[in-house]
Parts: structure tokens; sequence; C-alpha cells
């Protein structure tokens, strides 16, 4: 006999903890028991304190999956690594935890966008005409003050983002800072958001959405990988779907990462998918045969939000002679993200600028990112890419700064074939695994990129400030923000979701994540899938009657989540 | 152009991902090359050779032992950089790390092939000078080579030992050489003071910091 609750929600981060918020607080105005309210995570839960500033594979394979595209069908890299390299998180919070939580809407034109792959339908608005700019700002808000944005002064933009702003500058650019959700009060300028916050200064759905449900009687629990969904016997008193979960081996010494065998079965009346691109689509691709009207549109369009890194290597002299700005060594000091400029974005409204504007963010992704770049050093009869000029190359890496264009491309993957478990093929228990999707950028994808490579190089070679180091196009696309695989259109021959984030054909099967993101959105994508999750929600308390849930009562209100941060390191002061 | 798609290649493909990455696209050629040869699969664990193949891609100064005390073979550095190298930053226990993969299901393929090569410059890889081993490397890595996913493997190895102290459980410059060479201190569990110019550098487009 499974499990009964009312609402089951796969998944954690944005989608999830925002969903479980939001309904937590119908229940509660309701007077119902949110305790009827389950969220499944994969992942282990961490508090702060658990997080460590460390590369240690074990710390990595802990928190992250980083998921290669497969070659063929459902084979072990049948062809190698082509196409796409994702990572994804692995915890209570999702990528919330791991995000560099640059918090930034949107611009207008995104969700006007018509460019598509040529393989993708007619000529048409790619998002659903329900969604807009204007009817997503309320949204925005929502969730900025959840999360706690706020826009740092130039007095907290790290050098780094500094030294991006001055070069724009010098190159008769603008350069905008960047709204973040950290705590400034808390915040230690350590750069070291990417393996986890051990400050409890990155405000992730820890320390607001899903505490706050938790605090309200939402159950959260962890270490369960959902492995498929089916649809619930007939007359089964309001039920709709049954939810198959195995425990996963996280915790203690040498775990193996793998699911237990031991399944559990959870029946519910609303089932809402939060996995994010890479885990609510491969489940649900595997469910498809126990779900025969969900949209032929499964597991296509996946997309990478544009991704595109890069980076510059300074001449320190010419930072202080040209720039004035002495002491540039300092790579490592600060927030991952403070500055970005949007000169190659804003004057260009026309739908015949579609799939050529970008925006360029100074960042910082991690030590390990110091070889991915091309150094351009000439050989001189030896290798520039390893020996003894690379060695120096990887010298000079703290003179540095790295570039994330975020460019108009298309949604270019596509999932081949389910995994027989999880999201994808695991080898072992490190952190890389192999995808069950191919990914081969169009035309559009690498021709954006191509231009978003020619700005920054122009803008660094002005008066001989730095070296332009590119990122290798020719084995595709490498990505920290999964979109799409059960993207909303407007209708069910597009995709898999409509405006709401239901799933067409499939009352009460909703994917409130990133999945449902139809297209690259120019920024960072946390704030928006945010946005469209707290649409998303609004909607579904409004009709949770509809649904088997409790009524929303007159006057029913959203509120603010609390902030809620828990056990935290506290610097000592230097 | 052959040599810079194998440089592009190679790259491109460690840079996100690390070794783990390189070793999941070159099992299925290694599982092959056992299965053609199934002697390939009880080559053992060859230490020394390892960390030569490791100095080449990242040389380094001649030391004794690793940063994490581990005995570093008298042959295997070759000395032609004055500052720690891939092998002084433990290089050989990612190379042995069951999260990494490379060990053992690469370990004989690699070292079989790689033995081949060396005899055709004069003898085994850790007899021969560094010129030798580059050489060795130049052809194994180019991209004619299509046994060549199983070089990128190894070659990832080093790389992601010395710039992301995989092996450290805490890494910061005063345990791995690999940060101390790239001026990076690791962990900075009180963070910075002086990490801002402070002081506006641009003119702004936005009032928000985000477009409308």
């Amino acid at each position: 006999m499974a499990e009964r609750v009312d609402v089951c929600i796969v998944g954690s981060g944005f989608g999830g903890s925002i969903s479980a918020w939001r309904l937590a607080e119908l229940y509660r105005a309701a007077g119902s028991d949110p305790a009827s309210i389950l969220v499944l995570e994969r992942g282990r839960r961490f508090k702060h304190t658990d997080f460590k500033q460390s590369m240690h594979i074990d710390h990595l394979a802990s928190i992250y999956k980083l998921i290669q595209s497969s070659g063929g069908p459902g084979t072990l890299g049948a062809s190698g690594p082509q196409g796409c390299q994702m990572v994804t998180a692995n915890a209570v919070g999702g990528g919330s935890n791991l995000y560099l939580a640059a918090s930034l809407r949107a611009p207008t034109e995104i969700f006007e966008r018509r460019d598509h792959n040529p393989a993708d339908g007619p000529d048409r608005r790619v998002w659903p005409k329900e969604i807009s700019r204007k009817t997503l700002n309320g949204f925005y808000g929502r969730a900025e003050h959840a999360l706690r944005v706020n826009r740092p002064g130039w007095d907290r933009v790290s050098k780094s983002g500094g030294l991006w702003a001055a070069t724009l500058a010098n190159a008769g650019h603008t350069c905008d800072r960047v709204p973040l959700a950290i705590d400034p009060g808390r915040c230690a300028e350590a750069k070291w958001c990417h393996t986890g916050c051990v400050f409890g200064a990155k405000n992730t759905v820890n320390t607001n959405y899903l505490a706050s449900a938790e605090r309200a009687g939402v159950r959260v629990r962890p270490n369960r990988q959902v492995e498929s969904v089916r649809r619930s016997a007939p007359n089964a008193d309001g039920y709709r779907y049954v939810v198959s979960a195995d425990p996963m081996d996280n915790e203690g010494e040498n775990p193996t990462r793998r699911p237990t065998g031991t399944a559990e079965e959870i029946e519910c009346k609303v089932l809402i998918m939060s996995a994010g691109a890479m885990g609510t689509t491969p489940i649900l691709i595997r469910s498809q045969k126990d779900l025969p009207s969900i949209s032929g549109q499964l597991g296509r369009h996946l997309g990478s939000n544009g991704d595109h890194v890069a980076a510059i290597e300074y001449d320190p002299k010419k930072v202080r002679d040209v720039l004035g700005l002495p002491g540039y060594a300092d790579f490592h000091k600060g927030k991952p993200i403070t500055t970005m400029t949007y000169d190659f974005y804003v004057g260009r409204r026309a739908h015949r600028y579609d799939g050529t504007r970008f925006n360029l963010q100074e960042i910082f992704l991690s030590s390990l990112t110091n070889f991915l770049y091309d150094d351009g050093r000439d050989p001189a009869g030896e290798p520039s890419w390893w020996g003894v000029q690379k060695k120096q190359a990887i010298s000079s890496w703290s003179n540095r700064i790295e570039l994330l264009a975020m460019v108009e491309d298309t949604h270019d993957g596509e999932f081949v074939a389910p995994p027989p478990q999880g999201s994808s093929l695991q080898p072992n228990a490190g952190p890389v695994e192999v995808g069950v999707f191919s990914y081969k950028p169009s035309e559009q994808s690498l021709r954006v990129r191509e231009l978003a490579d020619k700005a920054m190089a122009q803008i660094a070679a002005r008066d001989g400030l730095g070296r332009f180091m590119k990122l290798t196009e020719t084995q595709g696309v490498y990505c920290a923000h999964p979109l799409g695989g059960c993207r909303m259109a407007e209708s069910k021959d597009l995709g898999v979701v409509d405006h709401r984030c239901e799933a067409f054909d499939n009352e009460g099967l909703f994917c409130i994540d990133s999945s449902a993101i139809p297209s690259s959105l120019g920024v960072n994508p946390s704030l928006t899938i945010a946005a469209v999750s707290e649409r998303a929600a609004a909607g579904l308390t409004a009709r949770a009657h509809e649904l088997g849930l409790p009524r929303r009562p007159p006057g029913f209100k959203h509120r603010t989540p609390a902030q809620i941060v828990g056990e935290r390191r506290v610097p000592a002061k230097i | 152009m052959a040599h810079e798609l194998s440089r592009r290649d190679f790259i491109g493909r460690v840079g996100a991902l690390g070794a783990g990455a390189m070793v999941l696209a070159a099992l299925p050629l290694a599982e092959r090359m056992v299965a053609a040869d199934p002697a390939l699969a009880d080559v053992s664990l060859d230490d020394a050779t390892l960390q030569a193949f490791a100095d080449t891609l990242i040389p380094g100064r001649k030391a004794d032992r690793t940063d994490l005390g581990d005995e570093i073979h008298p042959l295997a550095i070759a000395g032609v950089d004055p500052e720690p190298g891939a092998v002084e930053a433990d290089s050989l226990r990612v190379y042995k790390n069951p999260l990494v993969g490379f060990s053992p299901a690469l370990v004989g393929p690699f070292l079989a092939d790689l033995s081949t090569r060396s005899l055709q410059q004069g003898g085994a890889f850790l007899t021969l000078s560094y010129d030798q081993r580059v050489a060795v490397c130049l052809q194994a890595l180019d991209f004619s080579n299509g046994d060549r996913v199983l070089y990128e493997a190894a070659a990832a190895v080093p790389f992601t030992a010395f710039c992301a102290a995989v092996e450290h459980p805490v890494g910061t410059d005063q345990n791995s050489s690999g940060y101390r060479v790239m001026g990076y201190p690791g962990a900075a569990p009180n963070g910075y003071r002086s990490f801002s110019y402070r002081r506006k550098l641009s003119a702004e487009r936005t009032k928000r910091g985000y477009l409308a």
C-alpha cells in the first residue's frame, strides 16, 4: 500500500521549495496540515558547516553531478563526450546550494523571441502568450524579496569585477553591478560560493523558502531518488499519481551514491516535478508508458541557457598604467559575480536581432577551469596545451578574469532514451556521469557564440590590456544552467506543459522547475526559474480545491518566507 | 591542423569536468582493447611510469616526496621546470582514486600502448629524456591517433590534480603545490578584506542592475 499525501514534490531546488512554501501558506490559512505536502530529494541534507571550501573529489561527488552528453542512444559514450556537459546539484536545496547568486530579471525581448532550432516547428513566439516580462514582473519581485536580492555598491564589487568594468570603460562600454542573493553582512568575500557557502551568506532556498516550508510543517525526505511515476488506479479517492522512489546510499564513509533497492511508493493528488531539466525529464521519459497522454515533445529542446565561457589574461603593468588599478593578482577574492555589460543586448529590440544578442558577465567558476581556455601561445616546437609552456600559462592564473557570455542560442539537446535508474549512467561513486542526451549546436548557437568571442577579444585587446583566451567549441557546450526538456508552450504539439507549468492532458501533474523554461534567458536563470515557479504556485493555490487540495480562503495573501540561516561559520576579523 | 584539433579537443573536454569525464570517454576503447588482448587486464599499475607521464604534461622540479608524502620515483621527474609540477601535486593518487575511475579500467591499455610507443623512441618511458617523452606524447595525442582518447584521459589527471587539489580535503597554498604555483591561496576560512577597488569603474546602463 502506497503512502498517501496530498502533494508530492520531486526535488527541492528553487521550483520545489517555492511550491512547498506557497502550498504550506495555503494549508495553514485553510486550517489544514502541511504535513500532507512531501518533498523528496535525491541528495543529502547539508548544514552550512558541512560544506567545505574545497575541490576534494569526495566533496564534489557529494554535492555535484557533472553530466556529459552521450554520443549515441543510451550507450556509454559511443562516440565520446561530444555535445554538452551539464553541471547539476545534488542536495537538499538543489542548485541554490551551488549557484553564484546572480539574480537578474530576464530582458523583455527574451520572452518575445521567435528564433528557434530549424527543426522546432513553425515560426512563432517561443514562450506561451501569457508569459512576458510584464506578466512576470510581480513574481520576479516576490522572488527577489524572498531571496533577499540586493545590489552591492561599488565598494563591494570584487577586484576582478572592477577590472572587467574598467576594461569595458576603457573600450567605450558601460558595465553594471549585478544584483545578488547574498547577505552583505555575512559575506566574507572568500569566493567559495561554488562548493557551498560555509558562512551562510548565500541566500539559498534552505535559508528562506524551504526552511519556512519545513517550519510550517512540510515534510522533506532527503536521499530519495525518484525512479518513475504512474497514474493511480481508477477510483482512487481523488489520488492521481503514484511515485516510486529508492532510498539512496549518500551518507557515511564511502557512500556508493546509488539506490539501495528498497523502493517506496507515494500516492498523491498533485505531483510537482521539480528535479530540474536533467532530473525531471529523464524520470518522465522513463514513465512515459504509464503516462500515455503526455506530449511527444517530452525530452526535446534541452538547452544550455546560452552559456559560453572564456577568459582574459591581463598584463599587470598595463592594468596599472592604462587603467590606474594597482595590485591586480586577485582573481580569487570577493564575490564570484559582480559586474556585467548589457551593451551587446540593448538597442536591438526587433525580431531581426533575435538570436544575435548576448550579455557578458565577469565570473569565477573554480580553479579547475584554469586550463579550460586555450592560451594561444606559440608552440615554438613544443605543445602549448601541455608541457613547459602550459605550465607557465597556468602559473599566471591569478592575473586573469573569467567571463560568462549568455547568448541567445537555440535549445539544441534531446534526450535519446531513459537511463535505467536516476537521471544518467553512473560508472562509479564519483561526480561524473554519462547522460542519455545528444547535443548538437545549431548554426545560430555557434554563430552567436562567435559574435561573443569577437566582442570579448576586441575589448581585451584595447591598449594591449590582456590576451583573450578562447574556449574551444569543437566539442560543444559547457553549461551550469540546463533548461528545458519539458518546456512550456502554447499547445501540446509544441511543448509538455502549459503556461501554468501543468502537463497538457495530465491534470495535477506539474513541472515547476528549469525543465519548463523554453529558451535561453540572456542572464543567469535562477531568478527567472523562481519567478516562473512563483507564478505556477500562485496558479496552483488559486485552483487548489479543483485538484482536491484545501480551498484558498477569502483574503488569502502570499507572504515573504522568513529568513532562517541556521548553523554557520563566522569568520574571524582579520 | 591535426595537432591543433587535438589540442582544442583536450582543453575543451577536460576543463569542465576534470579527469573523470575523460576517463568515461575512454572506457569503451579500453574495453575493446582488453577484449582483443585479455593480457592487458593483468598489466600492473606502474607508479613510476604514471608519474613520468604526469611530469611530461605538467613538468616540475626534482623532488623525493609528493605534497601528501608519497614517494616519487627517482627517474619520474625530468626536472625541466624550476617549480613544483604535477607529480609533486599528487597526480598518482588521482590516477588511483576510484571516484575518478582511471584505475583499473584504463591502466592496462594505457601503459601497454605507452610502452610500445616509448620503445620506438629508444626505451621504456621512464628511461627516456624529457624531449623523448614529449615526442611520445605528441604522437600519442595527435588527432591522427585513433586511440588518443586513452591519452586524453591519462592527461586529464595531472591537470585535475595540479589545478584543483582534488586529493586534499582542504587544499591551500601551504599543502598544495599546484595552488602555490598558481598564486591561489585555496581555502579562505576568514575571507578577504582587500577584495575591492572600492570605487566606481564604469558608467552603468540600468537603475537596478538588470534590463527592462
